[in-house]
């Protein structure tokens, strides 16, 4: 309740041009707009803008912030359209794709597909399995994921919301939510498909 | 509900997100159904692996970025409301016509384009391309281009380029590096780099020109080094002429030419060195500067004369007995001058460190503290 009343009150302060009041607002939301935006488009330096983007536009529209819907949810609902924004511009610049061969197009999932398969097979050789390799691995397969689903999969793992609150922020309804979730975790259970068992014996 | 197979509920059942009663009816059908039990077990081990990511801590340097980016906006939205332009009903019919036009024909040819946030009156600094395509922004460069305040500059791993910095000098850039502009002022030349390696070349009075990096701050003393930055921000100088300050926080490391200095995140600035020292001298020396104080004897032994340099700089990071085990062997290779003893350097006499400083021959302390005065000459 505390935190909360801060929030609103360096929101307030915020709005009368308080730089102090939005650096600590900053502070406070920072690390989970940078992880969703490194998470999702995989690039510290995408990432990095995507971030700045997203407060700079929090800093300049912060009068236009009525609390209807939660603060946090006016701010997730900027960082996915900053990542999805950033993800079709990158695609934009992919048109030429259909000249190529199968193998030349997109490269970069290419090469995030063979980060997994490279995780994966390194993992299944260990007898144990080294968390860090574990996440490495986790990581490449939501980069694979569609942007539509990985979002989801961020919205959820990363900040814990309700289908309903990705509702609002994804602007769809929850029943979409869970079927994008679903098919999410059905694309990662594939992905990781050999880890599986070495996990479940080692329960 | 659950009469026929349940496949596109099971995240919202392991969520706990369907009702009381439709969880009942999930738990009985998955109970009585291999098949959607098997898809259950699929979707679960799927949730179970997204459950180990983590969420990551954004980089220190962030808010410089923004703080400048705001900075802009800020000027941007001054010089529109200084400039007494009034709008009657007539404008505001004309502009909004005008308006939707042009956000017609956008939309037409760009969908969604992304925002541009920043103005375009900022201070810009002439880039050349020396190889490949560098970028600017998320533009990529032909052979000039120009770096305005707070947009960054990067280089694939073929590409390499050239910034003017102002009127006081030029910096490369080579492959896989990103540099920001982060200040243009004519007494406050400044980048920020994340990453790579940049050779400098100033030819201004000392700090007019410096260089963010993840773990400390390069002060140019007037003078030519190279800098590379790690991905992790541990950061190298090199000096090739003249004198480099390396800070973090209280702490400043002085790089004459032909020394070279590491900066580590959290550690900030290490003793700098000659780049001709043992090969020992050097390892037992980072690992002092990591943190392992018990390769102070090793350093200590293995020191030439011109070391002294390094051994300076350890008076002030070491206490007590190691600053006595200093002292000594410094005084052998340089012996201190007459009004500079060992009570009054262990008691940390800042006078007496920079009396023996002038004993070194690498330049008078005045120069470098306050930065005024010659440049200072070298000598073996």
């Amino acid at each position: 309740m505390n935190e909360l009343h801060n929030e609103e009150r360096l929101i307030e302060a915020c709005r009368q041009g308080d730089r102090e009041s939005f650096r600590q607002l900053f502070e406070l939301h920072k690390d989970r707009v940078w992880s969703i935006a490194l998470h999702f488009i995989g690039e510290e330096a995408a990432a990095r803008d995507i971030t700045q983007q997203v407060f700079l536009k929090l800093f300049t529209a912060i009068n236009h912030f009525r609390g209807e819907a939660g603060f946090s949810t006016w701010l997730y609902r900027m960082t996915v359209n900053a990542c999805l924004d950033e993800q079709r511009r990158r695609r934009r610049f992919l048109s030429l794709d259909i000249f190529r061969t199968d193998d030349e197009r997109n490269p970069m999932e290419k090469q995030r597909a063979r980060e997994v398969e490279q995780a994966t097979r390194q993992l299944a050789q260990e007898d144990h399995h080294s968390q860090l390799e574990l996440s490495a691995a986790v990581k490449s397969a939501v980069r694979q994921l569609k942007p539509k689903l990985r979002i989801a999969i961020l919205l959820k793992y990363f900040e814990g919301l309700s289908y309903e609150e990705m509702a609002s922020v994804l602007g769809c309804s929850a029943g979409t939510v869970a079927s994008r979730l679903n098919r999410g975790h059905r694309e990662l259970a594939r992905k990781l498909q050999h880890l599986r068992s070495g996990i479940e014996t080692g329960k | 509900m659950f009469g026929n197979h349940v496949h596109k509920q099971l995240s919202a059942y392991l969520h706990g997100e369907l009702s009381a009663q439709d969880a009942r009816r999930m738990a009985d059908h998955l109970r009585n159904c291999a098949r959607c039990h098997a898809k259950f077990e699929e979707i679960e081990f799927g949730a179970q692996m997204a459950g180990r990511l983590e969420r990551e801590q954004a980089p220190d340097d962030l808010w410089d970025g923004l703080e400048l980016a705001i900075s802009s906006h800020r000027r941007g939205a001054k010089t529109a409301e200084v400039s007494g332009f009034t709008w009657s009903p007539l404008k505001v019919g004309l502009a909004s016509v005008l308006v939707l036009a042009i956000a017609v024909l956008a939309s037409t040819y760009f969908r969604r384009q992304p925002e541009q946030p920043l103005p375009d009156n900022r201070p810009t600094w002439d880039v050349t391309r020396l190889d490949g395509r560098p970028s600017i922004g998320k533009q990529r460069i032909a052979e000039k281009g120009k770096l305005p305040l707070g947009e960054w500059l990067t280089t694939d791993e073929t590409s390499r380029a050239q910034i003017s910095v102002g009127q006081i000098g030029e910096v490369k850039i080579e492959p896989n590096s990103r540099v920001q502009l982060v200040e243009a002022q004519e007494d406050n030349h400044r980048l920020a780099m994340q990453r790579g390696k940049m050779e400098a070349f100033i030819w201004a009075p000392p700090r007019k020109f410096f260089v963010q990096t993840p773990s400390a701050l390069a002060v140019d003393l007037g003078c030519s080094y190279t800098l590379e930055v790690a991905e992790d921000g541990t950061s190298l100088l090199h000096v090739t002429m003249g004198w480099v300050a390396f800070e973090w926080q209280t702490r400043e490391s002085f790089v004459p030419a032909e020394a070279k200095c590491v900066t580590r995140p959290r550690l900030g600035p290490g003793t700098p060195y000659f780049a001709d020292a043992t090969a020992e001298f050097q390892a037992a020396l980072t690992q002092f500067d990591t943190g392992s104080a018990d390769s102070l004897d090793v350093i200590l032994a293995s020191a030439r004369k011109r070391d002294a340099l390094t051994l300076w700089h350890l008076l002030s990071r070491t206490e007590n007995d190691a600053r006595g085990k200093v002292f000594d062997r410094l005084a052998q290779l340089i012996p201190p001058p007459e009004k500079v003893t060992r009570t009054g350097v262990l008691g940390n006499d800042r006078v007496m460190f920079d009396l023996w400083w002038k004993e070194l021959g690498l330049g008078d302390t005045e120069w470098w503290r306050m930065w005024k005065g010659d440049l200072p000459t070298q000598s073996r």
